[in-house]
């Protein structure tokens, strides 16, 4: 028998008691799905947690207790914590675009820092051999390289760069 | 105050700035750190732009790069630099657990104790050399190692062990090497201390307070703890006196952890600092590691109890220094030195990305390493998210490479956690993801449910209402307590 919480708008949350378990509705166009992902995530060691898709635009989290049936207040506190989550999560992948580039400068030079340059017998031991730069793409090839493969081969050369990307006419 | 009062915002005067109402007035902070408290009325002017070129408020916001136009963009490289320099370097600081087993038992044991007789946990020489070798491949020239348990006097041999073999090793490599010890004291004998002042290893203890608490929390079986700590704590710095040393630099460190018993004692806990001659205090709330959790009920409380035990302390301990009393409050120390100073003191728990694997690594007594003490202790308690190796099979830049570091320093980047990337305090500020796992399920956390936040936020509050209050005689304090005191006896240095 579905109940609502006071306070926690009663169609966006479903609570079946007497299976110890509630769903939660989520709109797809507030809440992108990594944000979703990063939120059911925090809740797998309380809770086993399942993700469909009851209609478009729609995704339905439900959690079920793992040791005790979520009931009462236990609900309650779930269901805002899991609210509160979801938009924590889904605010710092906006915030992790926004300021990619001081967070992944910072990260690189910290860690670069604390690593070091690698030692000889680090270097020694390092697999330099073909196979660990498997490039099927050929993107670490340099043009003429690439060019002259393809053209060995019969395949219709790669097109120019310089108009590719609507750069300087001749 | 607050922006909606501004009549007219405007969009080209302020460089990007963030504010907080502090007190009476507001406080303004900018990327580099720079700060300003203003009167409600200035604050409005700065935000709608109508400030004359010639005024003193316009020189003072130019001054601190609050201004489009007139910044200066070599000081605000430098500033930002200064504050970020620990980013250079590795680990400086390493914690060996020498042995879990401890003759203590407290009711918010940090360390996941064992019994006397579990001599299993006890830390080998020949793991203790391994260990030794993975620290010593740092990249930071400076070094700590950091001696903890249990109780590490009750595996002594390994430690002067590690001491020795540590110095030896060092000639090769030539770091700045220190020791330091937590101990509880109580295993301590006159041969293990004269050991430890020969060799310069600097020693740190735990007191909660005046006896009847420390004794209450920390049970020592047929005796008092307190008694034996404090009892070591005055022989100890007796002996640094004796071999020349300036006992206002050079004497025991003692730790507080704040338990609900505590709250209403803060001023018999300064009073028991004072009298046993500590020239700090560290008001640590308790943390969520170790025993805490199994006991939280009877040792928590809400943060705003804690925050008027704080203030009240403080308060208290800003009044001893007027009448010449010299002690300073730590926590206020780290942010003062971030706000006064516009450096990093690289306290490892606040600092912006923290120091989890890239500041500090623990070492356990069966080899296994963790990003942090905290990670370490988790373990303890059977949740191994923040173990990244073995001092045996993997390689220094292997733990330094190790994903759960990556996903620290990320996770602790101010930048990247909301709240945080709009507070005001985010120049000063640092985060601990393993605090938010362990407390909220996730390293990034919720900062608005966190108690360290709360913690954090509500000391900067007091700092900066104190700092707009404008004292002479408080400002005069707050700057001696950023001068970093001077350890030079400590330091280890070997030419290679
Ligand atoms: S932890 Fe709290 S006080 Fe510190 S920067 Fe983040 S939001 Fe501000």
């Amino acid at each position: 028998m579905p109940v609502t919480f006071d306070g926690i708008p009663g169609d966006l949350v479903e609570v079946e008691l007497d299976r110890g378990a509630m769903s939660l509705q989520v709109d797809e166009t507030l809440y992108p799905l990594e944000a979703v992902y990063a939120a059911a995530y925090v809740f797998i060691d309380r809770c086993y947690v399942f993700l469909d898709k009851p209609s478009e635009g729609r995704i339905r989290v439900t959690l079920s207790g793992k040791k005790a049936k979520l009931e009462g207040d236990l609900a309650r506190e779930t269901v805002g914590e899991f609210a509160n989550e979801l938009l924590s999560c889904a605010w710092r992948a906006q915030i992790a675009r926004d300021s990619r580039a001081t967070i992944e400068s910072v990260t690189a030079r910290a860690l670069s820092g604390a690593r070091g340059a690698p030692s000889l017998d680090e270097l020694e031991a390092f697999d330099f051999s073909e196979e660990a730069f498997d490039d099927p793409l050929g993107i670490a090839m340099s043009w003429e390289e690439k060019y002259a493969k393809k053209k060995k081969e019969g395949a219709a050369p790669a097109e120019e760069p310089a108009k590719a990307d609507g750069g300087a006419a001749k | 105050m607050n922006l909606l009062q501004i009549r007219k915002p405007s969009t080209s005067f302020a460089l990007p700035f963030k504010h907080r109402t502090v007190g009476k007035r507001v406080l303004i902070t900018n990327t580099e750190g720079n700060f300003l408290l203003l009167q409600p009325d200035e604050f409005r002017a700065f935000a709608e732009g109508s400030i004359g070129r010639e005024s003193e408020l316009y020189k003072r916001l130019a001054e601190r790069n609050f201004v489009r136009g007139a910044e200066n963009q070599e000081r605000m490289v430098e500033r930002i630099q200064a504050r970020k320099s620990f980013l250079s370097y590795g680990p400086n600081l390493h914690i060996i657990v020498v042995t879990l087993r401890c003759n203590e038992t407290c009711v918010y044991c940090h360390a996941s104790r064992a019994n006397m007789d579990a001599v299993h946990t006890d830390l080998t020489k020949e793991l203790a050399e391994k260990t030794v070798d993975k620290i010593l491949a740092t990249t930071n020239p400076n070094v700590t190692i950091e001696f903890q348990g249990g109780e590490p006097l009750v595996n002594f041999g390994v430690v002067k062990h590690i001491i020795e073999y540590a110095l030896e090793a060092n000639k090769k490599v030539g770091k700045q090497l220190e020791f330091t010890m937590v101990s509880n004291l109580s295993l301590m004998d006159d041969e293990k201390l004269e050991y430890l002042v020969k060799n310069k290893v600097q020693i740190c203890t735990s007191i909660d307070g005046p006896e009847h608490i420390h004794d209450k929390q920390r049970k020592l079986p047929q005796a008092s703890a307190h008694q034996k700590a404090t009892y070591w704590i005055k022989r100890i710095n007796q002996e640094y006196e004796r071999i020349g040393l300036d006992p206002t630099l050079y004497h025991v460190e003692a730790l507080l952890t704040t338990t609900r018993e505590a709250l209403p004692q803060w001023k018999a806990i300064v009073d028991t600092y004072v009298s046993l001659g500590c020239k700090a205090l560290f008001l640590r709330p308790v943390d969520p590691f170790g025993f805490a959790d199994k006991t939280g009920h009877r040792i928590e409380y809400p943060r705003k109890e804690y925050m008027h035990f704080y203030t009240s302390a403080v308060e208290y301990m800003l009044e001893l220094n007027k009448q010449g009393v010299q002690i300073l409050e730590r926590f206020a120390a780290i942010f003062l030195t971030k706000i006064l100073g516009g450096e990093d003191p690289n306290f490892l728990d606040i600092r912006n990305p923290c120091g989890a694997g890239i500041g500090q690594i623990a070492y356990n007594y069966d080899g296994k390493v963790f990003t942090c003490d905290e990670g370490r202790m988790l373990h303890e308690m059977g949740d191994s998210t923040f173990l990244i190796g073995d001092v045996e099979t993997t390689s220094y830049r292997d733990l330094m490479g190790h994903e759960t570091v990556r996903a620290l320093a990320i996770a602790s980047n101010l930048e990247a956690q909301p709240d945080c990337v709009n507070c005001t305090y985010q120049p000063y500020c640092g985060v601990c993801p393993v605090h938010n796992h362990k407390s909220q399920g996730t390293i990034f956390g919720r900062m608005r449910e966190s108690t360290l936040c709360a913690v954090h936020k509500g000391i900067q509050d007091f700092l900066f209402e104190k700092l707009g209050e404008g004292d002479p005689a408080t400002l005069e304090t707050f700057k001696k307590w950023t001068t970093v005191r001077d350890r030079t006896h400590f330091l280890q240095s070997c030419a290679v």
